[in-house]
């Protein structure tokens, strides 16, 4: 006897009740997903359509009689015809480019090193202390790259001038763009390492042993042994990663707006400032439908040629 | 002997550089994490004061400052009850979503992972521009609602991924030990999967949470004045010329300090919550 039928005892209103519970039991796995389906429909499918058609018709809120008419290719024809966009591009892949790279490379570094000391508490310790910037919300990064950086009051252009040889230097308005991605290795080198960590951890201890035993230098060690073993994980991390790079807006929008002139514009930040400070919908969504197609084939570029292989069983 | 000496002293230098640079890295993660804090618990006469006083008597004067401002108060309670909201429902909508993607023959799986998956590749300033013409029509701009819904479409797709790979690794022989003894599949997985799920569960709440928490687009493009996020109502101190560093830092410190909670208490999940299940069998 199973639990659902117990209650069906003849009368209507049980009968109906019966009924429903058994449509519930049968088709459980329909009405456990369906309202996930359903959101994810709505948050993918919608946007996506909801983009392509606005980036095909004019939405200029400073001409408004002519919203909503057809426009054919000009909004992209506008938007690719404009040297700022190409800019942007430039910018977005030096700023995605550089920061993967750095902390990809950092994250890797410190997670070998943790590993590797003896000692269980100070383990312990770095592993905590290194996950903190993680913490840290896109505004106030903003906040303390502002405080600490301000050359007149900030911190760190002080300690360059009084114990270098150099002048304080004004990070954010000499080298705006090399700036932002220190600070944003700070920011996210630490997903790096977590994951980097945690994967280290599963590499079989018989494998490097044996490795020991032959008397191979470290590097060789790391680049045939635990390399290749740790693909999977350093597949996903940069794969993730790569994404959230291409999504930056929060940290750099409120760092630098973008600045100074269009130093830092990464594409996000150049599709805000088309959509809603210039109020030309229909641009901003064309520029959006193109970086998404570029993100969409950067991707899949990295997952065929890396491959999702060893990431599932 | 001479030889193991030797090598004993070589791996105890080794050991001493590792330190060195770790500890490097320490003090590159740690001060500005520090100088923010001790900045806001400065008198502001004192904040920006350089060689800084390393001594200095503590003060919440700028938190009392701070919470004194009605806009920062009413931003910090519309973050609270944003976030948790939809937290809350995106466990509601993901966690059984992602227990039928562990154990049903669902038709091209791969493929639907991929497209759940697809939904973090949409930017989301391409995501933003239709719900906000949307949210006008509907009347949704600015309201509550609005960025509750905003908040999941950022997070379940983390926690599909995340919690399917932990049912996965939930072995099958628990249900169907539950429904030899009678339980319907639903009750087995309510009552025995479920809390056997719960680490999970809870890890991917937090870093939803997080995710929510620290958003700022959203609330930049579809919040005016009543759902405003603290985020946002830091970023308008940081616009603003009238506002004094030390109050600025202080509204810093209060945007990091849950999630710093959040990530020492629970660092040990942090990991297979962010790989989406990758790196589990650690």
């Amino acid at each position: 006897m199973s639990y659902g039928s117990e209650n069906a005892t003849g009368t209507t209103t049980s009968s109906v009740g019966s009924r429903l519970r058994e449509l519930w039991n049968d088709y459980l796995p329909v009405w456990l997903s369906a309202p996930m389906v359903l959101v994810m429909l709505l948050i993918t499918v919608f946007p996506g359509v909801y983009d392509l058609y606005l980036s095909l018709v004019h939405y200029k809120q400073t001409n408004p009689q002519q919203i909503g008419e057809f426009a054919g290719l000009a909004n992209f024809a506008a938007v690719f015809s404009d040297p700022s966009t190409w800019h942007s591009i430039g910018v977005t892949l030096t700023f995605v480019g550089g920061s993967l790279a750095l902390e990809t490379a950092l994250g890797f570094t410190l997670a070998a090193l943790v590993t590797n000391v003896s000692n269980d508490y100070a383990r312990e310790f770095y592993r905590v202390a290194f996950i903190l910037p993680m913490a840290v919300a896109p505004v106030s990064l903003a906040t303390i790259g502002r405080i600490m950086l301000n050359s007149q009051v900030g911190v760190i252009p002080y300690v360059v001038a009084t114990y270098t040889p150099f002048a304080a230097p004004n990070f954010l308005a000499e080298f705006p763009l090399a700036t932002v991605i220190a600070m944003d290795t700070w920011h996210w080198t630490p997903f790096m390492f977590i994951i980097f960590y945690a994967g280290l951890s599963s590499v079989p201890e018989q494998l490097l042993e044996a490795s020991r035993v032959d008397g191979a230098p470290l590097w060789r060690r790391y680049v045939h042994i635990v390399i290749p073993y740790m693909k999977p994980v350093i597949f996903v991390a940069v794969l993730i990663r790569l994404i959230d790079l291409f999504r930056t807006f929060g940290t750099v929008y409120s760092l630098t707006q973008g600045g100074p002139g269009t130093a830092t514009q990464l594409v996000s930040i150049q599709i805000f400032q088309t959509g809603f400070k210039y109020v030309n919908l229909g641009q901003a969504s064309a520029l959006a439908i193109a970086y998404l197609v570029g993100i969409l084939v950067i991707c899949n570029v990295v997952i065929r040629y890396f491959g999702f292989g060893g990431v599932w069983d | 002997m001479a030889l193991l000496e030797s090598r004993q002293t070589r791996d105890r230098i080794k050991e001493a550089v590792r330190h060195l640079v770790l500890l490097c890295w320490t003090v590159a993660v740690l001060f500005p994490l520090y100088w923010i804090a001790s900045m806001s618990l400065k008198p502001p006469s004192e904040a920006l004061q350089l060689p800084p006083n390393w001594l200095f008597l503590p003060t919440v004067y700028n938190y009392l400052q701070l919470f004194g401002e009605p806009s920062f108060v009413s931003a910090l309670g519309n973050s609270i009850l944003m976030v948790s909201a939809s937290v809350l429902l995106v466990l509601l909508l993901g966690v059984p979503g992602a227990y039928v993607l562990s154990r049903y023959d669902v038709p091209k799986k791969q493929d639907v992972l991929i497209w759940i998956l697809s939904s973090r590749m949409l930017p989301p300033i391409a995501v933003v521009i239709p719900f906000f013409v949307i949210f006008r029509t509907f009347n949704l701009y600015d309201t509550r609602i609005g960025m509750v819904f905003m908040y999941l479409t950022i997070n379940i797709s983390l926690v599909v991924w995340v919690m399917k790979a932990f049912f996965d690794g939930i072995p099958v022989s628990l249900e169907e030990a539950a429904m030899t003894d009678g339980a319907t599949r639903f009750q087995a997985f309510r009552k025995v999967i479920l809390p056997s799920a719960l680490p999970g569960i809870i890890s991917v709440a937090i870093i939803s949470f997080i995710f929510a928490w620290i958003e700022m687009l959203f609330s930049l493009i579809l919040t005016n004045q009543r759902a405003v996020t603290v985020s946002m109502q830091v970023f308008k101190f940081i616009g603003s010329r009238s506002i004094e560093w030390s109050m600025l830092a202080a509204a810093s410190v209060i945007v990091i300090l849950p999630n710093l909670l959040f990530v020492v208490f629970v660092n040990r999940y942090l990991a297979s919550g962010l790989s989406f299940g990758v790196v589990l069998k650690e």
